[in-house]
């Protein structure tokens, strides 16, 4: 695979990825600032080998084992829960029925929340490894999800996942290192749109795939696929603007 | 490590569903589509594809209509 096939084949799982990233280097950069950067290290270093196992494991199963067309099946209907619960929420975010997802008020919590914990300077601060533990094993999994889902596809694919998801990691923990503050910037609810439309017509995709229906040019549907989306998304936010011209900003669990 | 599997678990669950009857929506979606690929002729087969875009476009666009619904019921 040549680099400019491998970047095309590795961003959609990028940009999922970076999205989980930003999430998970919020607490861990809390976590850090607050209470040193040894323990909430070796917590990242210690989730990270978790989800290597969990993709390396499940990955390379689904894969070489599975035959292809259920694959294809299976994948395509979690990529298209997974994308519809993401296209949905981001439809309402912008929509304003639900609060916007916000880094510096999770950063601040997060920071008065481990703060009011004491820290004794003698022993090894298990509740820093903990939560960055944590933190980075629960939007990893995420990431884990993704890669497997796109991955699915067969080894080239699967290579190319993890490189996205590898290189979205890296760019986002530099960032969040050198600026030492949550990336706020990052325009998620536009990255969650985009990922949410890009994964629901994935699911689709491959779903038909797996059924023996076939697409006309074969992968050169999805961007129609995705334009319907995108289409359809677009005039659901209009709706819901009708509906609700102020927003409403309530639980998205209430809705 | 109960609670961290428990978390695992739950982020799991919370990664596919997030609002129960869409997710209950997609799975009749798929089924539908599958049924009506592996029952009709090669030519309903090949577009079966397109049936379950359709299908799931309208789940969508009824959701978010319920969802607005609801909160403006909870606001008012």
């Amino acid at each position: 695979m040549d680099l400019v096939t491998l970047a095309i084949a590795a961003t959609p799982a990028f940009i999922a990825s970076a999205v989980e990233f930003v999430e998970a280097t919020t607490i861990v950069l809390a976590v850090g600032i607050t209470r040193g950067w040894r323990a909430p290290l070796v917590g990242t270093a210690l989730a990270a080998l978790t989800l290597a196992v969990i993709v390396v494991t499940l990955g390379v199963a689904l894969v070489t084992v599975v035959p292809e067309k259920l694959l294809l099946g299976v994948v395509g209907t979690l990529l298209l829960l997974f994308g519809l619960r993401w296209l949905r929420k981001a439809v309402l975010r912008f929509a304003g029925i639900v609060a916007l997802h916000d880094e510096e008020e999770i950063y601040r919590r997060e920071v008065a929340q481990l703060r009011s914990q004491g820290l004794k300077k003698t022993e090894w601060d298990w509740i820093g490894t903990i939560v960055a533990y944590k933190a980075v094993l629960l939007e990893g999994t995420e990431v884990a999800f993704i890669v497997i889902a796109f991955g699915a596809k067969g080894v080239a694919a699967m290579n190319a996942a993890i490189v996205g998801a590898i290189v979205a990691g890296i760019i986002v923990t530099a960032i969040a290192a050198a600026l030492r503050h949550p990336l706020t910037a990052v325009p998620e609810n536009w990255m969650k749109f985009g990922v949410g439309a890009m994964l629901s017509s994935f699911g689709v995709f491959w779903f038909g795939e797996g059924i023996g229906a076939e697409w006309p040019g074969d992968a050169a549907s999805i961007p129609i696929i995705l334009g319907v989306f995108l289409a359809a998304s677009w005039l659901a936010a209009r709706m819901l603007r009708w509906l609700l011209p102020e927003g409403a900003r309530v639980e998205a669990r209430n809705v | 490590m109960f609670s961290a599997l428990r978390g695992i678990w739950d982020n799991t669950y919370g990664l596919l569903v997030d609002d129960g009857q869409l997710a209950v929506g997609a799975i009749v979606a798929l089924a539908i589509t599958w049924l009506v690929a592996s029952s009709g002729t090669d030519a309903v087969r090949e577009n079966a594809g397109w049936l379950l875009l359709a299908l799931v476009v309208v789940l969508v666009v009824a959701n978010l209509y319920r969802a607005g619904r609801n909160a403006r019921r909870r606001i008012s």
